[in-house]
């Protein structure tokens, strides 16, 4: 048995946050983490982070995993154990795990979970093909190990996570030919969406995969349109070739610990499923047990790091060691939550949040208790991720401030936790945020146009236009990733906002990456009566759906089938102990990761059964395989 | 849009640019392509990179198919890429059952195709 003051489980942002707060308050931390490295998710994502320029805000996110490792790495006080899986929780408090291959007993005085999340899977005909991945299985191939997953690719999912992959999917050299999502608008942020359809890729709303297609792999997938009751319209079905299907569908919390532990669970839709009911102070219904990030419910990881920190000094405290400013480092944490969650994108977050804080003290100021969670304005930009007409006449300045020289134009249009514009602007054009969901402001009069924002926009929303450059010829600089790199005097189509010519023009300046944090400044000429719909350019040569038979694999370790599901569901099983035991689904090695909350879903639409009413699976400790050997022989054993 | 087999003589390998899914060239981010680990998969000789996975390694080969699951023969390939689902269990120096998308790829590597469930008791 070993002892330690505070177990964090998880090793991503907000369990390293975590980490850092408790070992400062002095407390003597383990932390482990189930691969080899830390940083969870953080390592693979090479795009920008949006968020407040003093969360880390615009450094990339395997930059800013890269950071915290070494805080970690500064404290004394944290024992970390890479390679070490969680098996079970305890009554007692004691923790097992597969540490390295050896079975280890914990007992530590408080325990934080940071477990993060799994990806939801979809069911559609065919679904198990190899060439079908999570968005985090194509992250891992391309961005960790530099493998193309395939060559053209189909996003299904027009979340975030599907937006920012199927640009990473392009930034890799491959083509992606369509994002797909079943809702009628685009889930993610609008920046995000309007970056891809800058490079020619459609985003089809109300529309899913309903089949792939292929003998050993995908060869291409048919894809369907959906009317307001999210089934398919006839006649729509369209088979387009492909040899990967990206599935993005959403992520839900990894909660097998919690559950073991005996905490109060909530299943909360708007956080992705069920989650453990919590205090201010991130405590769960089970006294020293903590949680925070995406087992506490799916969230930024913006969010995730700030709700670690809590946590972290929670748990110190918990074990004996409050942090002399305790009180106000807290008040200051929750602040910092409320402000990231109080835009309109906040809105489901916040009305979750609501559902499962068992709260302390309720504000008084807090006036969002009366919200109610509305389905999201479907505007023609939230459906297409394509800025109209009028949306530009709102931000676009007038012709005499464009005569005064060159000046930066913002396309951010609608209201996300961001702010790192703001602190870029040396000039002060950029007016400050009152709230970090601001659309952002400037003031056209004093912007020099010198485009320090533009390498810092998290978005790739700024651009500058400079109407005088030339006696004939406008300037439009913008920020670009991709390959390959643009020489100057190379021709270019020029491309609106929908990726689509709207003229010709030529390279005049390229501004190396290596100053901008990989981000290239490219200055391109074009004529003047089209600057305003220039956006990009093209070097010239150079709701889940449930569509689905009976064959359809639900759970893929023991291939049991939808039909094997609904046939037991009709015989008059309506819990997931029942349907595991006599189907075997969740019985495999992911033990109904995968499996569970599709044969939830089966069980809610044939019965009609709400969700949270169906009857989870019984939690038992192992949650992963290991082998009987390292139990047999391993507690005495020490590990690495 | 199979990809290619490197087979040994055909090519020699200095680093990863021959090898077919490899990207060679990021706008954001610099890969391994060297050195170049050597191993077997069914007998045939393969190329992987320092820092790469069996399963990544393999995907990057062209080898798509990693096992088949065990009612239905269905073909499967990589899925999750973190260890959790079943999809790429292979039998690696004589071992059945490994995640190889969490394997962390060494020279000379022996990796099949596992039959069925895999052979319980350990060749070493």
């Amino acid at each position: 048995m070993r002892q330690t003051e505070v177990l964090i489980i998880g090793g991503g942002p907000s369990g390293l946050c975590a980490a850092i707060e408790a070992a400062g308050a002095g407390a003597q931390v383990t932390l482990m983490e189930r691969y080899g490295s830390l940083g969870g998710q953080l390592p693979k994502q090479t795009h920008r982070f949006f968020g407040s320029k003093s969360q880390f805000a615009s450094l990339r996110g395997f930059e800013i995993s890269h950071k915290l490792r070494e805080q970690v790495e500064s404290y004394h006080g944290i024992d970390v154990l890479i390679n070490t899986t969680a098996l079970g929780l305890y009554a007692d408090h004691v923790i097992t795990a597969d540490c390295n291959g050896v079975y280890q007993k914990f007992k530590p005085e408080a325990i934080i979970l940071a477990t993060g999340a799994s990806e939801k899977y979809l069911s559609f005909a065919n679904n198990d093909l190899p060439g079908i991945y999570g968005a985090g299985a194509v992250q891992t191939l391309m961005n960790i190990h530099g493998v193309k997953p395939g060559h053209r690719a189909i996003m299904v999912g027009a979340g975030n996570i599907g937006l920012i992959v199927s640009y990473q999917l392009i930034q890799a050299g491959m083509d992606v030919a369509m994002v797909v999502e079943a809702a009628p608008r685009i889930g993610g942020y609008l920046v995000h969406a309007s970056k891809l359809r800058r490079l020619g890729v459609p985003i089809r709303t109300r529309s899913t995969v309903i089949a792939a297609h292929g003998n050993d792999r995908v060869e291409g997938a048919t894809i369907a349109d959906l009317d307001d009751q999210w089934e398919i319209i006839p006649n729509t079905e369209k088979f387009i070739p492909c040899d990967l299907i990206c599935v993005s569908v959403g992520l839900s919390s990894l909660t097998q610990l919690a559950w073991q532990s005996g905490c109060e669970m909530k299943y909360t839709a708007a956080l992705g499923g069920f989650v453990p009911l919590r205090d201010e102070l991130m405590m769960t219904t089970r006294e020293g047990l903590f949680v925070a990030g995406d087992v506490a419910g799916i969230e930024e990881a913006s969010s995730a790091m700030i709700e670690g920190k809590i946590a972290g000094l929670s748990a110190a405290r918990y074990a004996g060691y409050e942090h002399p400013h305790f009180r106000q480092l807290i008040r200051e944490a929750n602040d910092q939550l409320a402000n990231l969650r109080a835009g309109p994108e906040g809105l489901r977050i916040r009305t979750g949040i609501r559902e499962v804080m068992v709260s302390v003290n309720t504000r008084a100021s807090d006036d969002s208790a009366n919200e109610t969670l509305q389905p999201q304005m479907v505007d023609d930009y939230a459906r297409t991720g394509i800025a109209g007409p009028s949306e530009i006449d709102r931000i676009w300045p007038s012709g005499s401030i464009l005569k005064e020289g060159p000046k930066a134009i913002i396309e951010c249009l609608r209201e996300i936790p961001c702010d790192p514009c703001f602190y870029a602007c040396p000039s002060g054009a950029i007016l400050s945020f009152e709230d970090i969901n601001d659309i952002p402001r400037i003031d056209h009069h004093i912007c020099s146009g010198c485009g320090l924002c533009v390498t810092q926009c998290p978005g790739l929303a700024i651009r500058i236009v400079d109407m005088l450059a030339s006696d004939i010829e406008a300037y439009v600089t913008v920020p670009y990733e991709q390959l390959p790199r643009p020489e100057v005097d190379q021709e270019v189509e020029v491309l609106g906002r929908d990726g689509s010519r709207v003229g010709l023009g030529k390279i005049v300046k390229v501004k190396s990456a290596e100053y901008q944090n990989k981000t290239m400044l490219v200055t391109f000429a074009v004529a003047r009566n089209i600057v305003r719909d220039a956006v990009s350019f093209r070097l010239i040569n150079s709701k889940e759906s449930n569509f689905t038979d009976d064959n359809t694999i639900i759970c893929r370790c023991s291939d049991v089938t939808r039909g094997d599901i609904r046939r037991l569901i009709q015989e008059g099983y309506r819990t997931l102990d029942e349907i595991k035991r006599l189907s075997r689904a969740g019985m495999g090695p992911c033990q109904g990761q995968t499996c569970g909350l599709l044969i939830m879903k089966e069980i809610s639409e044939m019965t009609g059964m709400p969700m949270e009413s169906i009857a989870q699976g019984t939690a038992r400790p192992l949650i992963r395989s290991m082998k009987l050997g390292d139990i047999a022989d391993g507690s005495e054993r020490k590990c690495k | 849009m199979r990809g290619i087999i490197i087979r040994e003589g055909n090519v020699v390998l200095k680093d990863g640019r021959g090898i077919p899914m490899r990207i060679k060239d990021h706008p954001i981010l610099l890969f391994n392509l060297e050195p170049v680990i050597k191993f077997t998969f069914n007998g045939e000789c393969l190329y992987g990179v320092m820092g790469d996975t069996v399963a990544s390694a393999l995907h990057a080969a062209g080898v798509w198919t990693l096992s088949h699951s065990p009612e239905k023969n269905r073909p499967r390939g990589l899925f999750c890429a973190i260890g959790n689902c079943s999809s790429c269990m292979m039998e690696v120096d004589g071992v059945s059952n490994v995640r190889v998308c969490v394997e962390p790829l060494r020279e000379g590597m022996v990796v099949k195709t596992q039959i069925g469930k895999g052979d319980p008791y350990e060749a070493n």
